[in-house]
């Protein structure tokens, strides 16, 4: 059965409201008519104290979900673009990551942070952010980013029902309105984990949220033309299967991560690190990383183009990586993202 | 109680911060607390006459000058004495330290070392009282300080707006680290906090503890029946430095005078002979609780990784 990326948020913050008693949804606009692209929508009316309208105030937002948590409450936070989560950051990385270490194990802040990416249609520098390396980077979070509604729905609920700690869920938007047929790849943990999601012999890509689905695209056009992609979604950005990397890489012998963010020490830079310190001599080529190019991001079509990778850029640079003769495969057609997703149609 | 007995018990209650506090001060030198300290010493009326209007079940966010208010609620000595020495019998395993406290067995929640950002957990831990039809209410306690946070301002709006059983509770000393409030402050308080409709209320005699105790009373009655937000700020005065064991005069930001004033009118100071009457009793539960700290192990491996 297929099922959109909106319909599965939807179907966890249902199920997280009618089986956990303790949810509580608060964030800006989780009772207005849009109901956070339709993922909570109407629940104010049928749980009317636990879905709370909030001021523009973040930070005390935030800290409001740890006290909620201290409390017996599971929060959810959130936030429709991930770059207001940035006004959570002192609660964030300060309080909710460290308050169970700090207080040697006295507390626990049982939470979720959702935070919505909002790449494209010209969202400009502030509303486009992934800012993923950012908090796995803080021992005490578990950043997770689900590609698709199995892994939505997998890793909502084990965060809600059986998770002790603050989860940040990155979600993106130009995945909200696809639609996903039901397939059989599993992820290895919900939170702690990734997903193998297509096997193969000549490279490992290795990507994230929406780049797994154009990583995808790409495997397929590789593969008629006789390039066997392995694919690994990573999924859990702060814990990551290791075993699966290491497995894929010294299979293949080739590494290209994809992130939706900039390369320079975040997933990137982590997924090396993780492969040096593994063993260094199972790469037959240099790895290779791609994401945004290093500059804030810019409003202008034109200049988004050029800022992202999509599908047309993946191939070409797989097919550099794993040299056969190159010049014999056609690229797929530059065509924008935003277009191929063409669902989204903003403004927002 | 009568008010002799009353008076009695929080001047004993007080005394027995000052002393832990003062025994730091002797242990300090010694290395055997590797850490910062920010001492109470002047402050502990505030603490312990708040806190004996408190019931066990109701809950105060403390922040990094916190040793007073641990005490006053009821947080354990050995375990205190082993924490600041970074022991692994310690509250929180040595991980917390003099900046960390936190007990919640007597509602004593974590403590922050960044100014202002425990308000808002007392915020929604009242916020779900009040979903769940508790019947407690919770303290949250800063400096004057944090009344420049915007996370102090925004606590108010929505503590108000949501209505939840909160005491807002400024130990106004009027010093953050060494800058004073007219360096730092441009609006006046009581206005600021009334244009939230929360009601605000001031104690002027904060190294009074019987005073504190029957006029925060007042204040802590009003949030219990009321169930909404009151603010009360009590001014009081901080002998030592900013942080560390010594006092800071010679620094030339404040006057010794106006410390002296207030010594005047201490209490701890000036009832010399309630203060002996007490002195033996209180030493020997420090001596004990200093013993346990020392006699405790060391935090292993495990410790390092475990909580995370």
């Amino acid at each position: 059965m297929s099922k959109t990326y909106k319909a599965a948020l939807l179907e966890a913050m249902q199920e997280a409201m009618d089986n956990n008693p303790r949810s509580l949804i608060i964030g800006q606009g989780v009772t207005d008519f849009k109901g956070i692209f339709d993922t909570v929508k109407g629940f104010v009316d049928r749980y009317p104290d636990r879905v709370i309208e909030t001021p523009l105030s973040e930070d005390s937002i935030a800290g409001i979900c740890i006290g909620a948590a201290l409390n017996g409450a599971y929060p959810i936070n959130t936030h429709i673009r991930a770059d207001f989560g940035l006004l959570i950051f002192n609660q964030l990385i300060n309080l909710a990551a460290k308050y169970k270490y700090m207080f040697g194990g006295l507390f626990e802040i049982p939470c979720m942070y959702r935070m919505v990416i909002g790449r494209s249609w010209g969202q400009g520098a502030q509303h486009s952010q992934s800012l993923q390396s950012l908090m796995a980077h803080i021992p005490g979070l578990v950043v997770v980013m689900p590609a698709d509604p199995k892994s939505i729905i997998e890793s909502y609920r084990y965060s809600i029902q059986k998770y002790k700690g603050p989860v940040v869920m990155l979600e993106h938007r130009l995945l909200y309105e696809l639609n996903f047929e039901n397939d059989e790849t599993k992820l290895s943990h919900p939170i702690f984990g990734s997903k193998l999601e297509i096997e193969g012999t000549d490279i490992t890509i290795i990507a994230t949220s929406v780049m797994v689905l154009e990583a995808k695209r790409a495997a397929n056009h590789l593969k008629k033309n006789g390039i066997s992609v392995e694919l690994i979604n990573l999924h859990s950005i702060s814990h990551p299967d290791k075993k699966i990397i290491c497995k894929s890489v010294e299979k293949t012998g080739k590494m290209l991560v994809i992130d939706t963010s900039w390369p320079a020490y975040g997933v990137c830079a982590e997924m090396n690190r993780i492969i040096n310190e593994y063993k260094p001599s199972i790469l037959k080529v240099p790895s290779n990383s791609m994401g945004m190019v290093s500059t804030p991001c810019p409003t202008a079509k034109a200049l988004e183009e050029m800022y992202y990778p999509d599908v047309h850029d993946i191939c070409k640079e797989v097919i550099k990586m794993v040299k056969k003769d190159g010049s014999e495969i056609n690229l797929p057609k530059k065509i924008s993202m935003t277009d191929f997703y063409k669902h989204f149609k903003g403004p927002f | 109680m009568e008010s002799l007995e009353i008076y009695k018990d929080l001047f004993y209650q007080s005394l027995r911060i000052r002393l832990v506090e003062e025994k730091i001060i002797e242990l300090y030198p010694s290395d055997l607390i590797q850490s910062p300290v920010h001492l109470s010493i002047g402050q502990e009326a505030v603490a312990v006459g708040v806190c004996a209007n408190l019931n066990l079940d109701d809950w105060v966010f403390i922040n990094y000058r916190g040793h007073a208010f641990y005490l006053a609620k009821g947080g354990p000595l050995p375990e205190f004495f082993a924490e600041l020495m970074g022991k692994k019998n310690g509250q929180s395993k040595g991980k917390a330290g003099s900046m960390h406290l936190a007990s919640p067995k007597q509602g004593i929640m974590g403590a922050s070392a960044v100014v202002s950002s425990t308000i808002s957990h007392a915020v929604g831990a009242a916020l779900i009282s009040k979903i769940k039809r508790e019947n407690r209410i919770f303290v949250t306690n800063f400096g004057d300080g944090a009344l420049e946070q915007g996370a102090f301002h925004e606590c108010l709006n929505f503590a108000s707006l949501h209505k939840v059983p909160i005491l807002f509770l400024c130990e106004d000393n009027n010093l953050a680290v060494h800058s004073h409030k007219k360096e730092r402050q441009s609006f006046t308080l009581e206005k600021l906090v009334g244009s939230y409709g929360i009601p605000f209320h001031e104690i002027e005699e904060g190294y009074d503890f019987v005073k504190v105790q029957k006029l925060s009373k007042i204040s802590i009655d009003e949030v219990r029946n009321t169930k909404k937000p009151v603010f009360l700020k009590i001014k009081t005065s901080r002998y030592k430095e900013h942080v560390g064991p010594g006092e800071d005069f010679s620094a030339g930001y404040r006057d010794k005078n106006d410390i002296n004033k207030w010594k005047k009118l201490d209490p701890l100071l000036q009832d010399k002979k309630l203060y002996e009457s007490f002195l033996g009793k209180i030493n020997n539960e420090i001596e004990n609780a200093v013993k346990f700290g020392l006699e405790s192990p060391l935090p292993d491996r495990e410790d390092l990784l475990s909580d995370v």
